[in-house]
């Protein structure tokens, strides 16, 4: 049993984060829509979650917290606190409390650091001021471990059946009862067995067993309902207080008792045969259509959604990889037959096995939406810092891409993000003066160009200083003096490592550390990223990146017998080599191509390739941000969809080649690396060719 | 010295009758412990990695997998071994200094059998004088009266090691500069 404990609570830890996230957009959400009931709900239910698992497992810094800030959201939900400035702020707080406190829970750690103790003692002052001072709320916030309570003790009698498929739900029927306990004192308990089967056909995972309990509690009837939210769904629970039974609401709970027929049926009985002042806010008939479609909302999720452990999908779509191996294989050997029959029936399977590729991919994709949500809370805070009124705008959210990049691209939109706010986003007098509107806006957007995806961030700033940064680049030697470059071509100057335009450092950014590694990041995985701006009108980032990791478009060349693929998206064009223009264009190490100098790599030569070239060469023009280059080869073999494999850690030293792929004969061919290719022979050419000329300057 | 030796022994004694696979490169003869060998291919279809040292002669298509092979006779600073109809390659687990397992393929001559070696038939590796580097050495075997060098497989093929050999070697231009 501890064993299944520690794997639910794992669960726990997972789900109340998830919860906490719900609870931070939800609060957001609150502070731009005041009115917003729903959002309000949201925040309540995501807490009393939180708090109800917890006391599951008896984390109790959790549920004590958490209990403060429910009893916070509950008086927000009965409309007896308005919702103003101060308490999202302290609500957003308290939220990342919880957070800090599931933590310690999944770090196995004892407790709080200092730090944080004291911070949460602040909140609960602060939470204290929202809380009613009237009596009723103070021996319900002592509830917990002040049971004797004399004026409200009253003695509950309570029927418990637990449905058969509560283990199998991952709940232990007595963590319930000890958390019962928290409210108050069991007097009596009798265990039903009468459920019990006999020993044939009895199952030990399922669960039999009933009880009857005798309860004194000072809680009121909701709150004893709400101990066992986690089982309502398949369980019978009845409470009736016993000490005097009011005549016109037991019909009532004959009614709803009646309903409970239907086994498929939530099977909730709720009884309230003794109103006082607390309960009277939560009849049942209140409680159960405000219940009722958040539990719906959650089966629904349920079921649409599976969790699976990353490792496992990994594992499948490296065989699905295969599978696409395998079956290239199979249709070239069948092409060699002359049989049309195996031929279809090969054709037919790689038809299905290319579906199954792109189903499989799929499972890996995830909305970047939940990665968007996450910075409204950051330009929240930001801009309150920096004293701005900053609105982000959202759109695009259900774009979806690979896990992987989603995971690794939340820091450098982050990045992008504060910068904007910091710098391309002018303060509310500035923008007055600009004549623009005081509220500055963000724009964050996703979209799908041709198989890979866009992010955008754009601001409504001033725009990037073009001779500020132009300046800058001649003073740190990026760009030679004389020379003019494009605007385009200055503005991604500010990628380049140490380059910063602003004036002071201020704590969010301005050290000049930050878009180079930005743009290493997205470079890592496979995108690019640039940048357009507009004096007085802002700036836009576009980050271009690739669906998923694991696939790479290609383009297939051959040197003698070896092949290699080159990323089909920085190809340009294909063109023949002639005899003669080979002859003359090797001389020159370059070509013209339509009056353009295009500088050409030997791959033969550059990777030492044994045997003489083929007599017709072909050129294949490649583009990776400002440099261009045609790389000759034997053979164009023709586009090609392929999984990446990566070559190990003893190719890490190798440049100009990224990764190898299996093709459909069985044979491996290496991918270029094209800007590392690229950069790499530049620099050998500047070694090669800068000496001579300082020589001939100095003499 | 003494106690060096007799712990060696001790260690060699614990693994007694261990299995060894013997193969040839020219016409010497060379074993390792069975049990890191996970299979012997036929050589073929390897595609040549440019750039790499001598002794990496390229990868080759595991059943879906992409492993490298190792030419050990080059790896022991001799000529690359040349390929005949009995050139094999062993695919042996290699593992990195963190732990990670790699596969990698040893390339060889002729792979002859599967011996049965009694430790008390293992010498110590002399200190000089085998041709190869002595870290190489595990032991010296004793087997039909002629000696068989035993391979310290995890000092032949470290990771670590080739991959900085990799960095340094004059064709990987760029990085020489750095």
């Amino acid at each position: 049993m501890s064993i299944n404990l520690d794997q639910a609570q794992q669960t726990f830890i997972v789900e109340a984060r998830e919860q906490l996230q719900a609870m931070e957009e939800s609060l957001l959400q609150l502070e731009s829509d005041p009115g917003d009931d729903d959002a309000i709900g949201a925040i309540f239910r995501a807490a009393h979650t939180i708090k109800g698992s917890a006391g599951l497992f008896g984390l109790e810094p959790i549920v004590s917290f958490t209990h403060i800030v429910e009893d916070v959201l509950d008086r927000l939900r009965n409309g007896s606190v308005e919702v103003d400035a101060g308490l999202i702020a302290v609500l957003l707080k308290s939220s990342d409390h919880m957070l800090e406190l599931i933590n310690v829970v999944a770090n196995q750690g004892a407790k709080l650091a200092p730090p944080a103790l004291a911070r949460e003692m602040e909140l609960c002052q602060i939470l204290q001021e929202y809380q009613t001072p009237s009596p009723v709320q103070a021996p319900k916030a002592a509830e917990a471990s002040d049971p004797q309570a004399p004026a409200e003790t009253r003695l509950w009698h309570i029927v418990l059946r637990f449905g058969p498929e509560v283990f199998r739900n991952g709940m232990d029927p007595l963590s319930f009862l000890r958390y019962l306990q928290t409210l108050g004192e069991i007097i009596h308990i009798t265990t039903l067995t009468d459920a019990m089967p006999s020993a044939e056909t009895w199952d030990a995972e399922s669960c039999y067993l009933g009880f009857d309990i005798e309860f004194s509690s000072a809680a009121g009837h909701g709150a004893i309902n709400e101990v066992f939210d986690f089982v309502r769904e398949d369980c019978q629970i009845q409470i009736v207080a016993i000490d005097d039974p009011v005549p016109p609401m037991n019909t009532g709970l004959v009614a709803t008792f009646q309903e409970q027929d239907d086994p498929n049926t939530a099977m909730v009985t709720t009884g309230q045969l003794m109103p006082d002042q607390r309960s009277a806010a939560r009849m049942p008939a209140q409680v159960t259509p405000d219940k009722q479609p958040a539990t719906s909302d959650g089966k629904a999720k349920d079921g649409a959604y599976v969790r699976v452990n990353a490792d496992k999908l990994d594992e499948l779509i490296n065989l699905v990889g295969e599978l696409v191996i395998a079956s290239a294989g199979a249709s070239l050997l069948a092409r060699h037959c002359n049989d049309d029959s195996l031929q279809e029936s090969t054709s037919t399977v790689s038809g299905l096995v290319e579906e199954i590729l792109d189903g499989a991919l799929r499972l890996r994709m995830i909305p970047i939406g939940e990665t968007f949500n996450r910075f409204r809370r950051v330009v929240r805070d930001v801009s309150q810092e920096l004293g701005k009124d900053i609105d982000l705008i959202i759109s695009g959210a259900e774009t979806e891409l690979d896990k992987t990049v989603v995971e690794k691209i939340g820091d450098p939109l982050m990045h992008l993000l504060r910068n904007a706010m910091d710098h391309g986003i002018e303060t509310a007098e500035a923008r007055l003066a600009a004549g623009k509107p005081a509220k500055g806006h963000l724009h964050l957007n996703a979209y799908h160009d041709s198989g890979s995806i866009v992010l955008e961030i754009a601001d409504d700033g001033a725009g990037l200083n073009r001779d500020r940064i132009l300046e800058k680049a001649q003073e740190r030697g990026l760009v030679a003096p004389g020379a003019s470059p494009s605007d385009q071509e200055i503005y991604n100057l500010i990628f380049e490592p140490g380059f910063s335009t602003a004036q002071a450092v201020t704590n969010l950014s301005g050290r000049g550390v930050g878009m180079d590694v930005v743009k290493r990041n997205i470079t890592l995985l496979r995108g690019t990223v640039d940048l357009d701006s507009q004096p007085g009108q802002g700036t836009v980032v576009r980050i271009r990146l690739p669906l998923t990791l694991a696939i790479i478009n290609g383009f297939l060349v051959g040197i003698g017998q070896s092949t290699y693929v080159i990323p089909l998206d920085m190809v340009q064009e294909c063109i023949e080599l002639s005899e003669d223009d080979g002859v003359c264009s090797r001389e020159q190490g370059y070509l013209d191509l339509r009056g353009e100098v295009l500088p050409l790599v030997y791959l033969r030569d550059h990777f030492n390739h044994e045997g003489p070239a083929s007599r017709r060469q072909n050129v294949v023009v490649v583009r990776y941000a400002e440099l261009k280059a045609g790389l000759v080869v034997d053979d164009l073999l023709g586009e090609f969809q392929t999984v990446i494999k990566p070559l190990g850690k003893l190719f890490g030293a190798l440049r100009g080649i990224s990764g190898s792929t299996i093709l459909g004969s069985g044979a491996v061919a290496l991918i270029l690396d094209v800007p590392a290719l690229l950069t790499q022979i530049a620099q050998t050419d500047n070694r090669y060719t800068t000496p001579p000329l300082q020589q001939a300057t100095v003499r | 010295m003494g106690a060096i030796a007799t712990t060696r022994q001790a260690a060699i004694a614990v693994e007694e009758d261990a299995q060894y696979l013997t193969f040839m490169l020219g016409t010497e003869m060379f074993a390792i412990g069975i049990l890191c060998i996970k299979e012997i291919i036929e050589y073929g279809n390897l595609t040549v990695v440019p750039m790499m040292p001598a002794f990496v002669r390229g990868v080759i298509n595991l059943r879906g997998a992409v492993v490298p092979v190792v030419d050990l006779s080059a790896r022991f600073g001799r000529q690359n071994s040349a390929i005949t109809r009995r050139s094999c390659v062993v695919i042996i687990e290699a593992s990195t200094e963190d732990g990670h397992a790699q596969d990698i393929g040893l390339l060889v001559d002729t792979v002859s059998a599967v011996l049965e070696i009694p430790a008390s038939q293992i010498e110590p590796p002399p200190s000089f004088g085998a041709k190869i580097r002595a870290d190489f050495i595990s032991g010296m075997a004793k087997v039909d009266g002629k000696f068989v060098i035993v391979l310290e497989v995890d000092r032949v093929l470290s990771i670590d090691e080739m991959s900085q050999l990799a960095q340094a070697s004059p064709t990987a231009l760029e990085v020489e500069t750095q």
